[in-house]
């Protein structure tokens, strides 16, 4: 028994003995804060963030972070009001909109070789050849011809006025002609370049990108704008919100996106700075117009009349997000008179009655199939399930991922009776000219991305004429009647566009960022960012 | 021994042509492709953008024709390209995955091994005592707990409200290289991922021990006077090391889909964390690679398991 009690000790204390390692082992080793002269962020996570996003040919998101290093010929201000110069020192469009004047800016490559207008012809060839797995073709291919008559001079001549043009410019990062030439086209989306050596015109030069962990970037001591005042910035990646969360909170990043759920858990420690902005989303439920029961307007005015917005912004949202009556919110661009769909279940139930519809889909559930996976948005679907279940209309949300998605809807031959209802978001700003590849008849798939088909010619007008509006002054009244004709005829029903958050250390200084759509680009200034010790 | 290995090599070079092949046609009946995964859905994209891309990365071909193509390739040794990751071979993805991903389960085993034979040995000879009760509920909760909430409470306890380890990734991003940094980096998801393999390994390990210390061969033992640590170490706790060996190899495939979460809450760049990510982007060819040397890992660990039965026991043989 004496040498029972023995081996027990023996035993026990070398467990104890271990376990205390451990957890020695954890405490001394406490986690690193942020190096000297290094800015860390999360950059790339969340809505507008896009990982390991290197080549800015194929980007659909996250340009805030190229043009940490590339640069675009013009770019939004940070506000996301005005378009303002980049490389381009300046713009100028003929009257009739078919002719572009750029005059570039006198600035090096980050290998000393001088950028010309060569460049940017190389960089539009490239972006219009479908062969590099561009996403820009379709965009670019109102430019009839690239000129570039001196090397500070590039002009852009149009075959047909396209109002889009420039904000689609504004996503155009300049690629060097001497870098990239000599890689063949099919070759280039591919191509380990974008990952492992690019060069570009920005304030920071690329350093390195160690695989799913982080991109480094150095100051660029011959920025035309002057030198960074930080030396390095760090852009780590995280597989998912929570965990960049928990690296803001323990101080190892200064700055991520973070979904609106967080913000409380921020907005009273003097450590940080939250930031809110306009997501440039507009969330609504699409009606696929292949399915018979959307076909009658009633009963699509039965569903925006059976969703209590006001209700779900207030409790859900806890206010962060505006009511939207068509795809925009923005004030120039809502006009006065718009049917605001008040919330009355009786009316509703009324308009499908009056419609055939009061039995719509009988014991047999709707999917409404959604991309949005976070708490927040299944707490939205699932009002809008019970909102809509009391006037008799029978969703079941079906949340999936991007690619399941996408492939759903994009598909050869797609089945509408997958999705027959989908709850979205698209682009609404900050060109209003987004919203047309959703909407407009001419973009039913192929041509586009009216995934719902849609076939409203008062709508499809309307996009026609505010695109070919040349007079700025008349801008906004054009897209005043794209938004009257989606109020009356519900392609959508549009339900708000909410904000969104990104938290900030309060060390950081002259930190821009703002929650554009898709990340921007704006004008970010990075080379200003500084971060105290 | 020799005919038995290589019978066993031959059977699971035919299950890993099996695993690819089930794995491509499971990858392709699951909605989205690399082209989907691509696009952000709040900006859209025309039709023929997007079959340009595909058809840029032979998406386009018939199913057998990219079966067949990857096949070849790979039988050669080459797993092709990430269609996801500009100019990265899968090869080269996965040779610098693996070694972070053996260190991470490699660390978890042995604290799994070190403390779960410790504890079971605890709780077997001072059996019923208040030491033995409170490692049952320890084991309890190990065993009973989800990876993702301990991976998830963890990370919020030792990470954020006690600051005692960094919230993720294998090495302080910028900085240099060193030992300390690591294993300040490796020790939080190492113990996390231990916790139910070590309770697994504890209950296995106690109620083993048990058994054999009822045997007459330690009875004989103890009658012959050989001291008691000696009886427990050399006697009893051998023998009832099998079938804790047993488990310990099974538990491995265990340890890996552990692993694969560990990897993306810590953002380990390991296997788990490639396999995660490219699952979310349908980076088919990174997905095809990644699981065939994990299948090819835990074929070769059960190998490795059970001729390590020939070696702790002489009674069995193999072949």
């Amino acid at each position: 028994m004496l040498q029972n009690s023995r081996l027990t000790r023996a035993s026990f204390v070398s467990a104890l003995v271990m376990g205390l390692a451990a957890g020695a082992g954890l405490g001394a080793l406490p986690a690193r804060a942020q190096a000297p002269g290094t800015i860390t962020g999360g950059f790339d996570v969340g809505p507008g963030g896009f990982q390991g996003n290197f080549n800015p040919l194929a980007a659909t998101a996250g340009f805030t972070w190229l043009t940490m290093y590339f640069e675009p010929l013009i770019i939004y201000d940070a506000k996301l009001e005005n378009i303002t110069p980049d490389l381009a020192t300046s713009t100028s469009v003929s009257a009739d909109k078919l002719t572009y004047t750029f005059k570039l800016a006198d600035t090096k490559w980050h290998d000393g070789v001088p950028f010309t207008s060569e460049d940017v012809r190389f960089t539009i060839a490239t972006a219009r050849n479908g062969t590099t797995g561009t996403v820009f073709a379709a965009r670019l291919n109102a430019i009839s011809s690239v000129e570039t008559p001196d090397p500070r001079t590039v002009i852009l001549k149009l075959s047909t006025p396209n109002a889009g043009l420039l904000a689609t410019l504004t996503q155009l990062m300049i690629l060097p002609e001497h870098a990239l030439k000599s890689i063949p086209s099919d070759q280039l989306a591919k191509h380990e370049w974008w990952s492992k050596s690019p060069i570009g015109t920005g304030p920071y030069k690329f350093v390195r990108y160690v695989t799913d962990q982080y991109v480094e970037l150095a100051a660029n001591p011959d920025y035309r704008g002057g030198k960074p005042l930080t030396e390095r910035v760090i852009n780590r990646y995280f597989a998912n919100t929570a965990a960049a969360v928990a690296a803001l909170r323990s101080g190892e990043i200064a700055f991520s996106y973070v979904e609106s759920d967080d913000v409380p858990a921020f907005a009273n420690n003097p450590a940080f700075r939250v930031i809110e902005g306009d997501s440039y989303v507009v969330n609504y439920l699409g009606f696929n117009q292949e399915a018979p029961m959307w076909k009658d307007l009633r009963v699509r005015q039965a569903v925006m009349h059976a969703i209590n917005r006001e209700a779900i912004v207030k409790a859900l949202y806890k206010g962060a997000a505006k009511i939207a009556n068509c795809g925009y919110v923005a004030s120039n661009l809502v006009p006065k008179g718009l049917d605001p769909y008040a919330y009355d279940p009786a009316k509703a139930k009324a308009l499908l009655a009056e419609a055939g519809w009061d039995k719509i889909n009988g014991a047999k559930p709707i999917p409404l199939l959604t991309y949005y996976t976070a708490p927040l948005a299944a707490n939205v679907l699932a009002a809008i399930q019970s909102m809509l279940g009391q006037v008799g209309i029978n969703v079941v949300p079906r949340a999936v991922d991007v690619p399941t998605y996408n492939g759903t809807i994009y598909a050869k031959a797609p089945d509408w009776t997958q999705f027959p209802i989908v709850y979205a978001g698209l682009g609404n700003g900050p060109d209003p000219v987004n919203l047309n590849i959703g909407l407009n008849e001419k973009q039913i798939p192929p041509n586009g991305a009216n995934f719902l088909h849609i076939r409203m010619p008062p709508l499809t007008a309307a996009f026609d004429a505010a695109m070919q509006e040349t007079d700025d002054a008349k801008f906004a009244a054009r897209y005043q009647d794209v938004c009257k004709a989606m109020n009356a005829n519900l392609p959508w029903g549009t339900m708000w566009v909410a904000s969104r958050y990104g938290i900030a250390s309060t060390k950081l200084k002259d930190f821009v960022w703002t929650p554009a759509p898709a990340g921007g680009p704006y004008d970010a200034q990075p080379q200003k960012w500084t971060i105290a010790p | 021994m020799l005919g038995y290995v290589l019978r066993r090599v031959a059977v699971g070079f035919a299950m890993l042509l099996a695993l690819s092949l089930l794995i491509f046609i499971l990858l392709r009946l699951t909605p989205g492709d690399p082209i989907d995964a691509f696009i952000n859905p709040n900006v859209a994209m025309t039709d023929a953008e997007m079959a340009a891309v595909r058809a840029r990365l032979g998406l386009d071909q018939p199913l057998p024709v990219q079966y067949l193509r990857w096949a070849r390739s790979a039988v050669s040794g080459d797993l092709g390209y990430s269609l996801q990751r500009n100019g990265e071979t899968v090869l080269g993805l996965i040779a610098q995955r693996i070694g972070p991903t053996v260190l991470l389960m490699g660390a978890a085993i042995l604290i799994a091994i070190v403390l779960g034979i410790s504890g079971g040995v605890i709780g077997a000879v001072r059996r019923n005592s208040p030491a033995d009760l409170g490692l049952s509920v320890v084991a309890f909760f190990g065993i009973s707990s989800p990876a993702f909430l301990t991976a998830l409470l963890g990370l919020y306890v030792f990470s954020v409200l006690l600051g005692w380890a960094p919230s993720g990734g294998m090495l302080t991003p910028g900085a240099p290289f060193s030992v300390a940094d690591l294993l300040a980096h490796l020790i939080l998801p190492a113990l996390l991922l231990a916790i139910g393999q070590t309770a697994l390994i504890m209950r296995y390990m106690r109620a083993s021990l048990l058994e054999v210390l009822n045997q007459d061969y330690v009875r004989t033992a103890r009658a012959k006077g050989v001291r008691e640590f000696w009886v427990i170490v050399k006697h009893a706790t051998r023998n009832a090391l099998l079938p804790v060996v047993t488990l310990i190899g099974s538990t491995i495939g265990l340890a890996i889909g552990g692993a694969i979460f560990l990897e993306s809450i810590f953002n380990w760049p390991g296997m788990g964390l490639l396999l995660i990510t490219s699952v979310e982007t349908r980076d088919y060819p990174v997905i095809m690679g990644a699981t065939l040397v994990v299948g090819a890992c835990v074929i070769a660990v059960n190998l490795a398991t059970d001729l390590a039965y020939a070696l702790i026991d002489p009674r069995i043989k193999v072949g």
